[in-house]
């Protein structure tokens, strides 16, 4: 009941799935359009996982008043108004909801990623270093292009550069990929057939 | 003036995040702590409005499609994930999503798999075929880890890591780029649409 | 302690300073520079243009119309924003039907953002009847929806952002399903049109563009290959590529010079757009953000190098020592 029931219902679901794919009769059709009308009905409850498990952690952080806990108040107000906006004045254009997302999430969200820039500059000066004949081939591939991709590096060395590169791009840096593009690919099919034959159960989680 | 103070309040937040580079300070943990705030305070109002409403409470209480309370009520149990006596019931709404996998199956082996393989049969015509052909091959018997990599298979899969090698070196190549994209993106917004040097 | 083992040595917080300055200097003091246009991103230029109306077609009639899916948040707005704003420039020019959709909730307001800011130049574009916003469907429904579309794509969408149904707007006239709606582009930092291509090219054959972070540009040359990805616009050179390739065509004054040529293109003129006052600044923030870029990369090969030399100079040394 508490493993078996969901296991059946995902088994019996992907099978019927296979056969979706394959069978175009209106009765696949009829399957396909039952599922998705539940599916949408119970996707907005997973919404509530997220926002409670934030709101657990930094509560338990609060009380028991672990380093910097004083910031959890900061995270727990923010979403409750962001929230709040949201249902009191609409999502529109214009309202403070939109106006939160705009100017406080969005170019937070940005600079956080943009610090990468930063990191990957001094990791190239510190870490990059052609300590083998592999690594070097590796510094001399990303050189050029680096130097391919740029205005300034045609400029330097010629066209010669852009067809370098993307010779670079269309040859070894193909064969490369699709070797491994295959093996995720093999990795991908052999998994789902795990799942759909119910030999993956980590989905279940732990427990009885 | 309104978006003048908008533009300030987003630099200001912007400058507290880039204020870690020298160290970790009290700006840089308020402005990350009011990100995941306000990150997840977003999702709440419109989650009701795009799904719940056309999907569950039209449905159910204006249209009267009565059988959907089921799926609504395997959705809710979701939230035992956190209880330890009913975790079992959250395996439902995971399993029902799971269903998709099957279709999964061939459409990845499709797409994936036979495609690539397709595209990879192609005609030696030229050195630049074979070059891919053989990088292909070796690459993929690099990838067999239940024969050992000694020998004359070793030498052939030596070719494989020169190749893969070159391929990862055109990635950080393309990942250098990316990152500083990122950032030219954020200093743009400063210089441009906060102190309007550029315009 | 010599020079290079205190280069070795050297804080990294000055190695910041130093990618700040190369960063901002070229951004404040512009300069032109010529952008080389590369294969995989004409071949997506020629494609959304062949869904023009020809000159005795009224664009609401025309059969053909082009999906732009945004697939990613904030955080890569930087290199995929300026391409979104060039496709959507090139289908407002050119009087391409357009249609916009999001999977994911942070991509909404971007879309909105996009659409406003290109509509600002073309006050005779109409919503219904050249583009539609279908707004933010969840991603739940993105699966069902990218099926859907292949049989019915009023059906699938159902109402787009503003409460409208689909299948009541004019745009919709000559538009069924992927046969007319034949190229999706997805902008995404990280999937790259995976479920398109998994979904909608082998069951539909629509044909599926990708917009992609310079991180995942690599990794799509095998599906360019097979023809899985029909073009690519590669991180903030595709979108300068791009930029460039709707100033030298679509948006060119000359209503005789709006068809692709390698001739045309080859004209300098086209590489002064930087400091050119009569091109609004939103239409050329990739090539301005390529200098920048031309810099950066300069700096990172240059620290590569120095980071090497010390490296086998310091090596050197310990090996005479010893």
């Amino acid at each position: 009941m508490k493993r078996t029931l969901p296991l059946a219902i995902v088994i019996i679901l992907g099978f019927l799935f296979v056969g979706y794919v394959f069978v175009p009769h209106k009765i696949s059709q009829d399957f396909y359009d039952w599922y998705m009308e539940w599916m949408k009905a119970m996707s907005p409850f997973g919404v509530i996982l997220g926002i409670m498990s934030i709101t657990m952690t930094h509560t338990a952080r609060i009380q028991h008043k672990v380093p910097n806990w004083q910031y959890s108040f900061v995270t727990l107000i923010a979403m409750i108004f962001t929230a709040f906006a949201g249902f009191a004045w609409g999502t529109q254009e214009g309202t403070p909801y939109m106006w939160l997302f705009k100017n406080v999430q969005m170019p937070m969200g940005a600079t956080m990623f943009s610090l990468l820039a930063f990191y990957i500059a001094s990791a190239s000066y510190k870490a990059f270093r052609a300590r083998s004949a592999e690594a070097t081939v590796l510094l001399i591939a990303a050189i050029v292009v680096m130097l391919g991709q740029v205005p300034v590096g045609v400029s330097m060395f010629g066209e010669g550069i852009n067809d370098l590169t993307q010779w670079i791009l269309n040859v070894p840096n193909l064969a490369s990929k699709r070797g491994i593009a295959l093996g995720v690919g093999l990795g991908m099919v052999a998994t789902s057939l795990r799942i759909l034959l119910g030999i993956e159960r980590t989905y279940l989680g732990g427990g009885e | 003036m309104f978006e003048i103070i908008s533009n300030w309040v987003a630099a200001f937040l912007t400058l507290c995040i880039f204020s870690f580079l020298y160290k970790d300070n009290p700006f840089y943990k308020f402005a990350e702590y009011l990100f995941v705030g306000v990150t997840a305070g977003y999702t709440i109002p419109l989650t009701w409005e795009q799904a719940f409403i056309p999907y569950v409470y039209r449905p159910l209480f204006l249209q009267h499609n009565f059988i959907l309370i089921i799926p609504a009520i395997i959705g809710i149990f979701y939230i035992f994930t956190f209880s330890r006596k009913l975790n079992w019931l959250s395996r439902y709404p995971i399993a029902f999503g799971m269903g998709t996998v099957g279709m999964g199956v061939p459409l990845s082996m499709h797409a994936s798999v036979l495609v690539q393989m397709h595209g990879a049969m192609i005609p030696i015509e030229n050195i630049n075929t074979l070059l891919v052909f053989i990088g292909t091959v070796t690459i993929l018997l690099y990838f067999y880890f239940s024969k050992a990599h000694t020998g004359t298979y070793g030498k052939v899969v030596k070719i494989g890591i020169w190749y893969m090698m070159i391929g990862f070196g055109a990635s950080f190549g393309y990942t250098v780029m990316a990152r500083i994209s990122l950032l030219i993106g954020r200093i743009q917004f400063l210089v441009a649409d906060v102190l309007h040097i550029i315009k | 302690m010599n020079i290079f083992e205190r280069l070795q040595k050297l804080d990294r917080r000055w190695i910041f300073l130093v990618v700040a300055i190369a960063i901002i200097l070229p951004l404040i003091f512009p300069f032109n520079s010529k952008t080389y246009t590369t294969e995989p991103t004409e071949k997506l230029y020629r494609l959304i243009d062949s869904y023009a109306p020809g000159p005795n077609e009224k664009p609401v009639e025309k059969d053909r119309a082009v999906l732009l899916c945004f697939t990613h948040d904030a955080s890569t707005m930087p290199e995929l924003f300026p391409m979104e704003i060039a496709i959507l420039r090139h289908c407002f020019e050119r009087k391409i039907k357009v249609f916009t959709i999001t999977f994911i909730a942070s991509a909404a307001p971007i879309m909105d953002y996009a659409i406003n800011t290109v509509k600002e130049e073309f006050p005779e574009v109409k919503s219904g009847e050249n583009y539609v916003n279908f707004g933010f469907k969840l991603g739940a429904l993105q699966l069902p929806i990218i099926l859907g579309m292949g049989e019915d794509i009023a059906e699938a969408v159902d109402i787009d952002a503003e409460g409208r149904k689909v299948s009541s707007l004019p745009i919709m006239k000559n538009i069924k399903n992927y046969n007319e709606m034949n190229l999706v582009m997805d902008f995404s930092g990280s999937s790259a049109g995976g479920a398109w291509i998994t979904y909608a090219r082998s069951k539909y054959g629509a044909n599926v563009g990708v917009g992609v972070t310079a991180v995942m540009a690599a990794d799509e040359y095998p599906y360019i290959q097979t023809g899985q990805i029909t073009g690519m616009l590669a991180g903030l050179k595709g979108a300068a590529e791009y930029e460039k390739l709707v100033d030298v065509f679509a948006a060119n004054p000359d209503p005789n010079k709006k068809e692709f040529s390698r001739e045309l293109l080859k004209d300098p003129k086209w590489d002064n757009a930087i400091t050119d006052k009569g091109i609004a600044y939103k239409f050329k923030q990739a090539r301005i953000g390529m200098n920048a870029q031309s810099v950066a990369h300069i700096m990172i090969i240059v620290f590569i190098l120095i980071g090497n030399i010390g490296y086998f100079i310091t090596k050197y040394k310990q090996k005479q020592q010893q």
